[in-house]
C-alpha cells in the first residue's frame, strides 16, 4: 500500500506541474491573445493605427475599421506600441490584460496646415512670404454684422478700426500703414478667388459662411494680385462640406446692447442756464435765459425761474432717442452632405440689427448654395450661389443733446419746435421723416479643376455679381431743412452694378529625384465692372401723404435729375514658380502684367514682379543637433506691386459746361475747361480741370520683408517675427498748372510714402491634455509711416513753414470751430500729423496776455495762452508746429483662452498706444464748462465761457488716445446630444470695459485722429446657441 | 486629347490677353472727340467762351483794376487787402496780390475758350455763314481778352492754340508787346471780315470788332506819343496809327445804322433796356441766373450799404425807382464829385446824393449818413434780392464816338462829336480853337466825366502817361511802376517757358 500511494502521488504531481507548466507557456509563447480598441481623444475609433511588440517589432498588426485589433503576444509582460501618424506614440504595458481600450492623443504637426495664397494653396511650413491665418472657430461667437470687424487684433500688421457703431456700418481696414493719399488704402479682398473689391464693407459675406481668413502681408504673397496687392489682401474661404459628412447646423445669438457710460448731458438746466448767460455776456451780446422771448418770440426762462422750479419742463431727451437695450439677432441655417463624389451647403441667414438710436435698423436675409460633383474622377465642377437682401432704416443723427428745458410737445398737442426754422425735433423728424435703403446683392460662381496628370491641375472659374440698391427719401417740410425750404422734398437714388470675373490656371507640382520639388502656376483673368446710377428728386408738394411715392406730383419746375454710368476692363496674366531644395532651401518667383482701361493710354500696361528665399534651418542636421527648435524659418522677401486709385475716365480729356444769357434767354454752354474742385473762402472760387494725363499711371509700392518663423517644447511655443519696409511711389495728386493755360490742376504721379515696422506673434499652448487646454497668443505690432515727398513745392503749392523750413499742405476738411484744417501732410512726418498753437496754460492777468504776443480779446484774463514760438512778439500763423500725430506708436492684443472637459473660455484684450486724439469736444461738455475760469475761479485748465472767442487749433484740444480694451469675453459649454450630435451654448460679452486716459466717451476714432463726441462705445452681450446635427 | 484641348484654350486666353482693347470710351460727358460736330455744338461752345468774362473774378476785376486804382474812387477798409492794395497802390504785394492772378487767368480762360472755337468749327459739317459768324465771334472775343491783357500787363505769355497737353501749358512770353498788338489786330481784321452788323444782346458783331480795333489803334497812338513805357519802343508809326483809329471808328459813327447816340442820357442806363441804340458790346449777365455770374452784384460795389434797407431815388419826373443797397465797395471820392461842373447832368441826374423811402421821405443823404455820392449806373429796379441784372458796359456807343474825336483831332467832325456829348449832359460846347494835344486831352477829361464808372479810366490814364500825375496814390511811383502791373508770381514760378 505505501508504495503504490507515494508512486500515484509523485504521477500526479508530475502532471499538475506540467499542466501548470503548460499553462504558463501558453502566455510566454504564441498561445496569447490582446484584443481591444482604439480611439481618438474625441472618442472616435481609429482605423490603421499601428501596433507592435516593444522589442520584438515583427510581432503587430493594426486596427480595422471601427479602431478594432487583436494581437497574439509572446508574454502577458510585453508592451505594445501603438503609433499613428498626427497622434503621439503610446507605449502601454499589458501587465496579464488580455483587453484593452487605448486613447491616442493628436499630435501637433508641425506646419502640416494648408494656407490658401494667391490662385492656389501651399502648406505652412513652405511659405515664403508673409502670410497669417484666422481660423473661424476662433471668433465665431463674436458679434458682428461684417467680416472685418472679427479680424481686429488678430492678425500682427492688420489694423481695424470701427469708428461707427451703426448698424451695417463698415470698418476702416488697413496693413501695414496707409500708404496712398487719393487713392484707396484698402486691401483688396477676395472670397473664393473672386475679388470683390476693396475691404471696409464686406456685408454681403455671412461671418458664419467663413472657414478660414488668410491676410497676404508681403509683396511675396500679394505681388500676383498685381495692380491691386499694393495695400495686401485679404482672403476668406467659405466652408464646404467635406466627404462622408451629413450635417445640419443651427446657429442662433442674440445680442443686447448698452452704452458703456453715461452720456455726458445737461442735468441741471439752471447751470446750463447760467453758464449760457455767462457765455454770451462776456460776448457783449444779451444773455438768452432772462425770463424774456429773444428776437424769434422763443421764451427763454430766467434762471431763477429754473432754481425756483416755477419752469419745471424738463426734458430727458436721451431717453426718448435712445433704445434702452438695443437688441440684435442673428440666425443661420446650414445643411451639408457629401459623399466620395458629391458635396452640397445650403445655408439661410437671418440678420436684424437695431442700433441705438429708436427706429434706426438694419435687416438682411440670405442664402448660400454650395455644390460641387466629381463628373469624372479627375474632373471636379463646382457652383455657388450667394444672396444678400437688406434692408436698411435710417433714423440716426438726431439730437440727443436738444435743451431740455423744452417740452417735447406744445399745449395743442404739436411739435414745440423752437423758433421758425428749429430743424432738429428728435421726434417730428423719427415720425416724419423717411430714408429707406433696400439692396441686393447676388453672387454666382462656377469653377471646373481638372486634376489632368497627380502633379498637373488646371482651373477655370467665371464668377458674376450683380448688386443693386434703391435708396427712399423724404424730409417733410417744417422739420427739415431742405424740405422747409422746397416745402417738402423727396427722392429716389439708385444704383447699379454689375462685375464679371473671368480666369483660368494652370498648378503644377511634382518632386524629382527625392530633393528637388518644382511647383509652377500660369494663368490669365480677365475682369470687367458696369455700374450705373440715377437720381431723381421732387420739391414742392401739395400735401406730405404719399411721401415719395408720387414724384409726379412735385412742382415740375422744380425737378433734379442726374446719372452717371462707368465701364471698366482689367486683364491679366500671372504666374508662380516655387523651387525647393531638399526640403530645406525654398525659391519663390511671381510675376503679374496687368492691363487696366483706367490707366493712361501710354502706360495701359504694368508689370508686377516679386521674389523670395526661405531657409528651413531645423531641417539642417546642425539645428537639429541643438535640440531647441523644432521650428526655425527665415524669410526674405522683395516684391513690387500696384494701386490702380485712378478712377474710370480720369485720364481723359473733359468739357465743362455753364449758363450763358444769350440775346434775352438762357443757354447750355459747352466747352473746355470743368470745375474740378473749389477753394477760397466759402469756396467760391472755382478750380479747372480737364486736360488729359496719358502718362497718368498705377501708384506703385516696393516691399522687403525678413522673417522669421520660429517653435519649441514640440511645437508648443510659436513665434513669428517680421520687418518690413514698404515703400509707396508715384502717388496721385494734383499739379498746380501755370495761370495762363486756363487750368488750374490736373493728375500726375509724383510723391512718395514709406512704411516701415514690425510684427510679432506668440502663440502658446501651455496646457495639452484630454481635459485641460490653456492657450495664449500675442500679437505686436509697430508701424512707422512718413510722407518722403509731395512733388515738387511750386508744383503742388506747398506751404513752408517758416521756423523749419517743412514743406507741408493741408489735408482733409477746414473744421469751422477752428478755422483751420487740423490735419497735414507734412514732408519728413508721418500722413495727418496735426498743426497748430502750443498752449501754456490760461492768461490770468491782461499785462501777461499782452507779454505773450497777443492783442485785443485774445489777451483778456480767462483766455489760452498761446506760445510765441519764433519770439517775434506777435502770435500770428508763423507760431504753429506740430502738435500731435493720431497714428498709434503700437499696437498690441492678447488672447487667453483655456478649457475644461464641455467647459471652454476665452478672453480677448486689445490695446493701441501713442495715438493722438483731437477732442472738439474738450469745453463743451457738460462736464467741463462749469470749472471754466472766472475771475474767482482762475483756474490754469480751463479758459473763460466767451462765446465769441476765436479759438485757435491748439494742443489744449489734443490728448493721448492710447487704450486698452477688453474686447472680448467667451465662455461656452458643449453638450453631446444623441449620437453624434452637440450642442454649444455660448456667452459672449464684447466692449466689455476700456482703460484710457481719453476725456470723450472713446478714443477709437478715424485715421484722421478728430473725435466729434457721439455717444459711448456699446457693450454687446451674446447669448447664444450652435447645435451640430 | 483632353489636355490637349485645355492647352488650346490657355494659349487663347493669352492672345485675347495681348489683343484687348482697353481704351476707355468716356461715358457721360462732352470732349474734343464728340463735341464741336454741329452748329448748335458750335455756339454753345461760343457761349462757353462768352461766359468766361461772367466769373466774378473777371467781371469784378474790370472794376478793381479799371476804377479802383483811379482818381475818381477809393475802396472800403475792409473790402479785402488785395483790392485796398491795388486802390492804394502798394506795389510791393503786386507780384503776390490774388485780384491780379484772377483777372490773369480768367482772361486766359476766355482766350483758351475761344480757341477751341477758332480750332475746331473749321472742322464742323454745317452752314459756312454761321461758321464765319462763329468764328468771327472767336477772334473777337480772344482780341478783346489779349487788348485787356496787354494794356494792363504789358508782355504777357501767348497761346494761339487750345491747351490740350501738359506741355502746352508752357507758353513763353511775347517778345514784345508789338508781338501781342499784332496778334490783336490780326485777329479783329478777321473779324470785321466775317462778322456782320447784327445786334444781338451779350453778342458781338462787325461794329464791336470795328469798335475795339479803333480803340487798340487810339491806345497805341497816344501811348507811344506821351512816351509810355514799352509803348515808345513799338515799331508803328504814330500818326498811321491815329489815321487808322480814325478810319476804324469813323465806320462805326459814319458807316451803319444800328448803332447810334441815345439822346435821352438817362435811357443808357435804364437797365431794362439792354438794347439801347449806344450797346455795342454788354457783358451778359440776367438776375433769373442761379450762381454770382449768372446774374450780376456789381451794382452792389457802387452803392453805399444803408442798413440793409430797399432804398428809392428820386427821378427828374418825380416818380421814384426802388433799389438795394449795396456793398459801399467803390466809393466816389468827394474831390472828383466836386470837380464836375455844377450844372452836369451827369452829376446832378446820374449821381445820387439823397435816399427816399417808399412813401417819398428822404432818409438818407451825402454829406450825412451816406458815406459817398453815387453813380445810378447800375441800379436794377427789379432786383431780386441780391441778384442783379447789371450789365456791365464793356462797349458803348459814345466811347467810340469820342475816340472818333480823339483820333481827328480839333476838327469840324472832332467838336462836334464832343460837342454833342457836353450838350447831351447839359453843358456848353468845347473852347473852340484848341491845338491838337490840347483838344486831345480835353476829350480825355471828357470821357472821364461821360464814361465814368464804367471800367475806363486807367485805361485813359495809362495811356496818357497820366497816372502818376494825376492818382494821389500813385504820385511817387515811376512811369514803368504805375503802367503796367508785374507778372503774378505763381505764373512766373510755375510757367518753366517764361
Amino acid at each position: 500500500m505505501n508504495k503504490r500511494i507515494g508512486t500515484k502521488l509523485v504521477a500526479l504531481v508530475v502532471v499538475v506541474f506540467s499542466l501548470l507548466l503548460f499553462q504558463s507557456s501558453v502566455y510566454g509563447q504564441d498561445g496569447s491573445t490582446v484584443s481591444g480598441t482604439v480611439l481618438a481623444s474625441d472618442g472616435t475609433s481609429l482605423p490603421g493605427v499601428n501596433i507592435v511588440v516593444k522589442g520584438n517589432t515583427s510581432i503587430g498588426t493594426s486596427t480595422g475599421p471601427e479602431g478594432e485589433f487583436e494581437l497574439n503576444v509572446p508574454s502577458s509582460d510585453v508592451t505594445l506600441v501603438f503609433s499613428f501618424v498626427g497622434f503621439q506614440t503610446q507605449e502601454i504595458e499589458l501587465r496579464g490584460r488580455t483587453e484593452l481600450t487605448v486613447t491616442m492623443n493628436e499630435e501637433a504637426i508641425i506646419g502640416e496646415e494648408l494656407m490658401v495664397v494667391g490662385y492656389g494653396t501651399t502648406q505652412k511650413s513652405d511659405l515664403t512670404g508673409s502670410v497669417s491665418k484666422v481660423n473661424a472657430e476662433d471668433v465665431a461667437d463674436i458679434p458682428a454684422s461684417s467680416v472685418e470687424s472679427l479680424l481686429q487684433g488678430r492678425v500682427a500688421g492688420l489694423n481695424i478700426t470701427n469708428a461707427s457703431q451703426d448698424p451695417g456700418a463698415g470698418s476702416t481696414v488697413r496693413i501695414r500703414g496707409g500708404s496712398s493719399l487719393r487713392g484707396s488704402n484698402s486691401p483688396l479682398v477676395v472670397v473664393d478667388g473672386f475679388p470683390i473689391g476693396n475691404a471696409g464693407n464686406l456685408s454681403q459675406i455671412n461671418p458664419d459662411n467663413i472657414e478660414s481668413v488668410e491676410v497676404l502681408k508681403d509683396a511675396s504673397a500679394s505681388a500676383i494680385y498685381g495692380s491691386r496687392g499694393a495695400n495686401g489682401v485679404i482672403l476668406i474661404t467659405t466652408k464646404s462640406a467635406s466627404e462622408g459628412e451629413t450635417n445640419i447646423s443651427v446657429k442662433q445669438q442674440t445680442t443686447l446692447s448698452q452704452f458703456t457710460s453715461k452720456l455726458n448731458l445737461w442735468r441741471d438746466p439752471a447751470l446750463m442756464a447760467q453758464l449760457s448767460n455767462e457765455g454770451r455776456e462776456n460776448s457783449g451780446f444779451q444773455p438768452l435765459y432772462i425770463g424774456e422771448e429773444n428776437a424769434t418770440g422763443v421764451y427763454y426762462p430766467s434762471v431763477r425761474e429754473l432754481q425756483t422750479g416755477s419752469w419745471s419742463t424738463f426734458t430727458e431727451w436721451d431717453d426718448l432717442v435712445f433704445r434702452d437695450y438695443p437688441i440684435s439677432n442673428n440666425t443661420t441655417i446650414r445643411v451639408q452632405s457629401g459623399n466620395e463624389t458629391t458635396n452640397f451647403s445650403l445655408s439661410g441667414n437671418y440678420f436684424t440689427d437695431r442700433g441705438v438710436y429708436v427706429e434706426d435698423d438694419y435687416e438682411k436675409l440670405g442664402y448660400n448654395l454650395k455644390v460641387s460633383h466629381d463628373i469624372f474622377e479627375n474632373l471636379t465642377v463646382s457652383f455657388s450661389n450667394r444672396l444678400n437682401k437688406g434692408i436698411r432704416n435710417y433714423n440716426g443723427g438726431l439730437a440727443y443733446w436738444r435743451n431740455p428745458i423744452r417740452s417735447v410737445y406744445d399745449d395743442d398737442g404739436t411739435y414745440n419746435l423752437v423758433g421758425p426754422n428749429d430743424y432738429s425735433h428728435p421726434m417730428a423728424i423719427t415720425e416724419n421723416r423717411n430714408d429707406q435703403t433696400k439692396s441686393l446683392d447676388v453672387i454666382t460662381f462656377l469653377k471646373a479643376e481638372w486634376q489632368v496628370i497627380p502633379s498637373l491641375q488646371i482651373t477655370s472659374r467665371f464668377n458674376y455679381d450683380y448688386g443693386e440698391s434703391v435708396q427712399d427719401t423724404y424730409y417733410p417740410d417744417q422739420y427739415t431743412e431742405t424740405g422747409d425750404f422746397n416745402n417738402g422734398a423727396a427722392g429716389i437714388n439708385n444704383w447699379q452694378s454689375r462685375d464679371i470675373v473671368a480666369e483660368t490656371f494652370a498648378n503644377f507640382d511634382k518632386t524629382f529625384s527625392d530633393v528637388h520639388n518644382l511647383a509652377a502656376t500660369l494663368g490669365y483673368s480677365y475682369e470687367r465692372n458696369l455700374s450705373r446710377s440715377s437720381s431723381l428728386n421732387a420739391f414742392d408738394f401739395v400735401n406730405e401723404t404719399l411721401r415719395n411715392e408720387n414724384m409726379a406730383a412735385g412742382n415740375p419746375e422744380l425737378n433734379q435729375v442726374s446719372n452717371d454710368y462707368t465701364h471698366t476692363e482689367l486683364v491679366s496674366g500671372l504666374s508662380r514658380v516655387n523651387y525647393t531644395y531638399d526640403n530645406k532651401y525654398l525659391f519663390t518667383a511671381t510675376a503679374r502684367m496687368d492691363g487696366s482701361s483706367k490707366f493712361g493710354e501710354n502706360n495701359k500696361w504694368a508689370l508686377f514682379p516679386s521674389g523670395a528665399v526661405s531657409w528651413k534651418a531645423h531641417e539642417e542636421s546642425f539645428i537639429d543637433d541643438l535640440e531647441i527648435f523644432d521650428q526655425l524659418k527665415f524669410r526674405a522677401s522683395y516684391g513690387i506691386s500696384g494701386n490702380q486709385g485712378i478712377s474710370p475716365y480720369q485720364t481723359l480729356s473733359r468739357y465743362g459746361l455753364g449758363n450763358y444769357y444769350n440775346d434775352g434767354q438762357w443757354v447750355t454752354a459747352i466747352g473746355p475747361g470743368y470745375e474740378v474742385g473749389r477753394t477760397g473762402q466759402g469756396g467760391i472760387e472755382v478750380l479747372w480741370g480737364g486736360i488729359p494725363n496719358p502718362d497718368l499711371k498705377w501708384e506703385t509700392t516696393a516691399q522687403k520683408d525678413l522673417g522669421v518663423d520660429m517653435a519649441f517644447f514640440n511645437n508648443r511655443l510659436r513665434v513669428t517675427f517680421d520687418y518690413y519696409d514698404k515703400v509707396t511711389s508715384d502717388l496721385l495728386r494734383e499739379r498746380i498748372l501755370p495761370i495762363s493755360s486756363g487750368y488750374d490742376r490736373m493728375w500726375v504721379n509724383d510723391g512718395e510714402i514709406q512704411n516701415q515696422g514690425i510684427e510679432l506673434q506668440i502663440d502658446s499652448d501651455i496646457i495639452s491634455t484630454r481635459n485641460w487646454t490653456f492657450n495664449t497668443s500675442l500679437i505686436f505690432s509697430k508701424n512707422k509711416n512718413e510722407v518722403r515727398s509731395l512733388g515738387n513745392t511750386i508744383e503742388s503749392g506747398l506751404n513752408t513753414d517758416p521756423k523749419t523750413g517743412m514743406r507741408f499742405e493741408y489735408w482733409g476738411n477746414s473744421l469751422a470751430q477752428f478755422r483751420q484744417y487740423p490735419n497735414i501732410l507734412a514732408v519728413g512726418e508721418a500722413v495727418n500729423v496735426f498743426y497748430g498753437y502750443k498752449t501754456d496754460g490760461i492768461i490770468q492777468n491782461l499785462e501777461e496776455g499782452i507779454e505773450a504776443g497777443l492783442e485785443g480779446d485774445l489777451a483778456q484774463p480767462g483766455e489760452f495762452k498761446y506760445v510765441d514760438l519764433n519770439n517775434d512778439g506777435t502770435i500770428n500763423g508763423d507760431d504753429r508746429t506740430i502738435i500731435g500725430d493720431p497714428n498709434p506708436d503700437f499696437t498690441m492684443s492678447l488672447e487667453i483662452s483655456g478649457s475644461y472637459k464641455r467647459f471652454d473660455a476665452s478672453i480677448f484684450l486689445n490695446g493701441v498706444y501713442g495715438n493722438d486724439v483731437l477732442n472738439t469736444q474738450a469745453f463743451n461738455q457738460p462736464s467741463e464748462t462749469p470749472l471754466r475760469w472766472t475771475p474767482d475761479n482762475p483756474t490754469n485748465k480751463y479758459p473763460s465761457l466767451r462765446d465769441s472767442r476765436n479759438t485757435y487749433l491748439s494742443d489744449w484740444w489734443v490728448e493721448d488716445g492710447s487704450f486698452l480694451r477688453i474686447q472680448n469675453l467667451n465662455l461656452g459649454y458643449t453638450m453631446n446630444l444623441w449620437q453624434d450630435n452637440t450642442a454649444r451654448f455660448f456667452v459672449n460679452a464684447s466692449n466689455l470695459y476700456t482703460f484710457t486716459k481719453f476725456d470723450g466717451y472713446d478714443p477709437e476714432v478715424g485715421s484722421n485722429g478728430i473725435y466729434w463726441g457721439g455717444y459711448p462705445r456699446l457693450r454687446k452681450l451674446t447669448v447664444g446657441v450652435n447645435l451640430s446635427l | 486629347m483632353k489636355f490637349r484641348i485645355n492647352l488650346i484654350l490657355l494659349l487663347f486666353g493669352f492672345a485675347i490677353i495681348t489683343s484687348c482693347d482697353l481704351q476707355e470710351k468716356p461715358h457721360g460727358f462732352y470732349s474734343e472727340d464728340n463735341f464741336f460736330q454741329t452748329a448748335e455744338d458750335a455756339e454753345s461752345g461760343l457761349m462757353y467762351a462768352y461766359d468766361a468774362l461772367t466769373f466774378l473774378e473777371y467781371s469784378r476785376g474790370i472794376f478793381w483794376l479799371g476804377e479802383a486804382p483811379s482818381e475818381a474812387v477809393s475802396v472800403k477798409a475792409d473790402e479785402g487787402p488785395d483790392v485796398v492794395s491795388l486802390s492804394q497802390w502798394q506795389i510791393d504785394g503786386y507780384p503776390t496780390n490774388s485780384v491780379l492772378e484772377n483777372y490773369f487767368q480768367y482772361a486766359y480762360i476766355a482766350i483758351n475758350r475761344s480757341n477751341a472755337v477758332i480750332e475746331q468749327v473749321p472742322q464742323g459739317d454745317f452752314d459756312q455763314s454761321l461758321k464765319d459768324k462763329y468764328l468771327g465771334e472767336a477772334y473777337f472775343l480772344r482780341a478783346f481778352n489779349y487788348f485787356n491783357l496787354v494794356r494792363h500787363f504789358g508782355n504777357v505769355p501767348i497761346h494761339e492754340s487750345t491747351v490740350s497737353t501738359v506741355s502746352d501749358t508752357e507758353a513763353s512770353m511775347s517778345a514784345d508787346i508789338d508781338e501781342v498788338y499784332d496778334l490783336i489786330i490780326s485777329d479783329l481784321e478777321q473779324a470785321i471780315n466775317l462778322l456782320s452788323i447784327d445786334p444781338m444782346l451779350g453778342r458781338a458783331d462787325k461794329v464791336a470788332a470795328q469798335s475795339l480795333l479803333a480803340k487798340v489803334y487810339i491806345t497805341i497812338a497816344s501811348a507811344k506819343e506821351n512816351d509810355v513805357p514799352l509803348y515808345t519802343d513799338m515799331e508803328k508809326d504814330v500818326d498811321q496809327m491815329y489815321s487808322n483809329a480814325a478810319q476804324y471808328s469813323g465806320e462805326v459813327v459814319n458807316n451803319q445804322s444800328a448803332y447810334g447816340f441815345d439822346d435821352d442820357l438817362m435811357n443808357i442806363y435804364d437797365i431794362e433796356n439792354p438794347r439801347g441804340p449806344e450797346h455795342i458790346f454788354l457783358m451778359s449777365m440776367d438776375r433769373t441766373g442761379e450762381v454770382e455770374g449768372d446774374y450780376s452784384k456789381i451794382g452792389k460795389l457802387f452803392i453805399p450799404y444803408i442798413d440793409g434797407a430797399t432804398i428809392y431815388l428820386e427821378n427828374n419826373d418825380g416818380t421814384y425807382t426802388p433799389s438795394h443797397d449795396g456793398f459801399s465797395s467803390l466809393q466816389t471820392n468827394s474831390s472828383f464829385y466836386n470837380s464836375f461842373e455844377d450844372d452836369d447832368r451827369r452829376k446832378t441826374d446820374l449821381m445820387v446824393d439823397s435816399v427816399y423811402n417808399e412813401n417819398g421821405q428822404l432818409t438818407a443823404e451825402y454829406p450825412g449818413s451816406i458815406l459817398y455820392p453815387f453813380t445810378r449806373k447800375y441800379i436794377d429796379p427789379n432786383f431780386i434780392g441780391d441778384k442783379e441784372s447789371t450789365k456791365p458796359y464793356l462797349i458803348r456807343y459814345t466811347d467810340v464816338a469820342l475816340i472818333y474825336a480823339e483820333a481827328v483831332g480839333p476838327t469840324t467832325e472832332g467838336y462836334q462829336t464832343v460837342n454833342y456829348v457836353r450838350n447831351r449832359a447839359g453843358l456848353g460846347n468845347l473852347q473852340p480853337g484848341l491845338g491838337t494835344d490840347e483838344f486831345r486831352r480835353a476829350i480825355i477829361q471828357e470821357r472821364a466825366y461821360e464814361l465814368a464808372f464804367e471800367g475806363n479810366r486807367m485805361f485813359d490814364l495809362k495811356r496818357y502817361n497820366l497816372v502818376n500825375d494825376i492818382v494821389p496814390a500813385a504820385s511817387n511811383l515811376s512811369d514803368e511802376e504805375v503802367t503796367f502791373y508785374p507778372i503774378p508770381q505763381t505764373e512766373l514760378d510755375l510757367n518753366e517757358g517764361i
